[in-house]
């Protein structure tokens, strides 16, 4: 129970995607113009990201070594392709804003990452609770960045007016721009965080996650850049 | 050898299992995708062309045989009459198919409004086909073929954009050819008074 | 839609990092050396050319005719897959130093979204054959040439003295959004 626990809350804090571990930065940039969007990619992502590492779990005996890479892209592509299917059915205004990054989830690094480094080596339950710790934690990463970028681009929150007629909307925060900037600076701020604790406890500052494709499971596997 | 086995046998046991899921999924949303596609891509101009209507005509439409191919009919129904149909063509325009609505009264078969479905045209010039300006010449005339006045007939090309305008006027008398052959096979009970 | 617009379309105004989100994570973590970012640069431009050709061809002669469009992303995704394999042992057998210079950023590649999502742009806007290998290629072009410019400005940011908190991958986004910034000056010139 102890070991479930811990797998499950890793994502929510101590390995935060894509906060403290840098991965699948194109949809973090791309659909998070706002909150509705991010929650919208996340819950599509925990719905790939869970199923996907629950199929590889239970798979990872009779799956040979060398062909493992492909059964997960398949196994990842078939969950996508099911979402791209639901969405179109159950919420088609939310998968035409979402456009091109729907079936772009196959080749989020988190999917085939958490496949690779955890779910085809630990017993289902605990991949479960991985998948879905990973993937609540992403969706809700998401929705902080949709909302901040909302509540400055549009000065609203999930659609919500926020401010009065005085608020001259900040149109810089919806653009590509503004994502990126606004990333870099949540990121530092996770650092800044970090760095303060480390401090306290009379540790030494440090630099903080590098986005290395190391951190995505495949490609740890070949030679390093 | 055995381990080349092994993998072969694998692989194409996931990808079967995999394409099998996916079929009957497929299966299973098909009929909902092609609503919800048709209510958010046909159903704005349908709602421009039927402002009245007091049905869903996505929900409604039925399919009508034509020379092999079928043709997508929305009835749109005012106080359980059959007031009027639409009909969608296409025409080809600078940067694909221009996807143009038709509406026709069903009493006297004159053209009740038209909606731009979709297109694909250049931002500020072809694109201008879906304004109001444009689109309203060809409300309420009689269902018969029309021209740019360019080409000696009565509707006003866009600026900087004949082409696009071209397509529209050919979308429309495709449509108003589609109508004439289909209109004596409506299915009996959009006439019949308690219809839905 | 003629050639020029659509290759100064791709390079500039819908820059596929800086305006289309795509291929964020080769950007950000490639682009420390210009070398490494030079590499990683031709490599996309060469296998995104390749996959968008095949993945048009898939689509216009298999998945079309049997009505399997919806199988569109898995398709891809293994074409794109079994092609990067095949090129690498390719180069490795045929073209050594060409090899030895791409080679470690082709397995890369698989999880590279810009490659997979040229793909997928050439379908939805419909492209010709030709019009797919133009588009991709310029696409490719575009991605290599905001990498090496981050590359460039990130060698000499690592001189500076910035706050830890900042260093790294946050000034590298910030650095980005200041590049797509500038960009953003050609909205507007080809669509």
């Amino acid at each position: 129970m102890n070991r479930l626990w811990k797998e499950f809350s890793k994502g929510l804090w101590k390995d935060l995607p894509p906060f403290k571990i840098v991965l699948g930065l194109c949809p973090v940039l791309a659909v998070t113009k706002t909150a509705y969007n991010g929650l919208g990619m996340g819950l599509a992502v925990i719905f790939v990201l869970t199923l996907s590492n629950l199929l590889v779990s239970l798979l990872r005996k009779a799956i040979p070594a060398k062909v493992r890479i492909a059964c997960f892209i398949v196994v990842a592509a078939s969950l996508v392709v099911c979402v791209e299917l639901l969405m179109q059915a159950y919420a088609y205004p939310l998968y035409l804003q979402l456009g091109i990054f729907v079936p772009l989830i196959v080749v989020n690094c988190i999917i085939l990452g958490r496949a690779e480094a955890f779910a085809s080596k630990n017993p289902t339950h605990l991949a479960v609770a991985d998948g879905l710790g990973m993937g609540i934690g992403f969706a809700l990463s998401l929705t902080f960045l949709g909302s901040v970028r909302e509540m400055f681009g549009y000065g609203t929150w999930f659609g919500m007016e926020l401010a009065g007629d005085w608020y001259e909307p900040f149109a810089f925060m919806i653009e590509a721009p503004g994502a990126f900037v606004c990333l870099g600076l949540v990121l530092a701020g996770m650092n800044a965080l970090t760095n303060w604790q480390r401090r306290t406890r009379g540790l030494e500052a440090i630099e903080g996650p590098i986005h290395d494709c190391k951190t995505c499971g495949l490609c740890a596997t070949k030679p390093r850049i | 050898m055995r381990e080349a086995l092994r993998m072969i046998l694998v692989l194409s046991l996931i990808c079967g299992l995999s394409g099998l899921t996916l079929a009957a999924v497929r299966q299973a949303t098909g009929p909902r995708i092609e609503e919800q596609v048709l209510t958010y891509v046909q159903g704005p101009a349908l709602n421009q062309i039927f402002a009245n209507a007091d049905n869903n005509p996505v929900l409604d439409r039925v399919a009508i045989d034509l020379d092999g191919e079928a043709v997508t009919v929305f009835p749109a129904m005012v106080d359980g009459q059959l007031a009027g149909v639409a009909i969608e063509a296409f025409g080809r325009g600078y940067g694909g198919d221009i996807g143009v609505m038709v509406g026709f009264a069903t009493a006297d078969g004159s053209i009740t409004g038209i909606g731009i479905t979709t297109l694909k045209e250049t931002p500020g010039l072809g694109s201008r086909v879906v304004e109001p300006e444009f689109r309203e010449q060809f409300g309420s005339r009689p269902g018969q073929d029309m021209a740019l006045q360019s080409q000696g007939g009565d509707i006003a090309a866009i600026a900087g954009a004949t082409l696009s305008s071209a397509a529209t006027v050919a979308a429309v008398n495709e449509a108003i050819r589609m109508y004439s052959r289909i209109k004596d096979r409506f299915p009996k009970r959009w006439s019949d008074q308690d219809t839905p | 839609m003629d050639y020029f617009t659509l290759v100064i379309a791709a390079i500039f105004v819908n820059n596929i990092v800086l305006a289309q989100y795509l291929g964020n994570c080769p950007f950000i973590g490639t682009s420390k050396e210009s070398g490494v970012a030079i590499g990683m640069g031709l490599a996309v431009v060469f296998v995104a050319t390749m996959a968008a050709a095949i993945t048009w061809c898939v689509q216009r002669f298999l998945l079309v005719p049997f009505d399997l469009a919806y199988l569109q992303t898995i398709t891809f995704i293994l074409v794109i897959a079994s092609l990067v394999q095949f090129v690498e042992m390719f180069l490795k057998k045929a073209v050594p130093p060409l090899y030895k210079s791409l080679g470690i950023f082709l397995p890369l590649i698989t999880t590279n979204c810009a490659v997979l999502g040229i793909a997928i742009i050439c379908q939805r806007e419909e492209y010709t054959l030709l019009q797919t290998i133009i588009f991709s290629i310029a696409s490719g072009a575009g991605f290599m040439l905001a990498l090496v410019v981050l590359a460039s400005i990130r060698e000499r940011l690592d001189l500076a003295r910035v706050p830890t908190s900042l260093r790294g991958t946050p000034l590298a986004l910030i650095m980005a959004g200041l590049m797509s910034l500038a960009f953003f000056a050609f909205k507007g010139m080809a669509s």
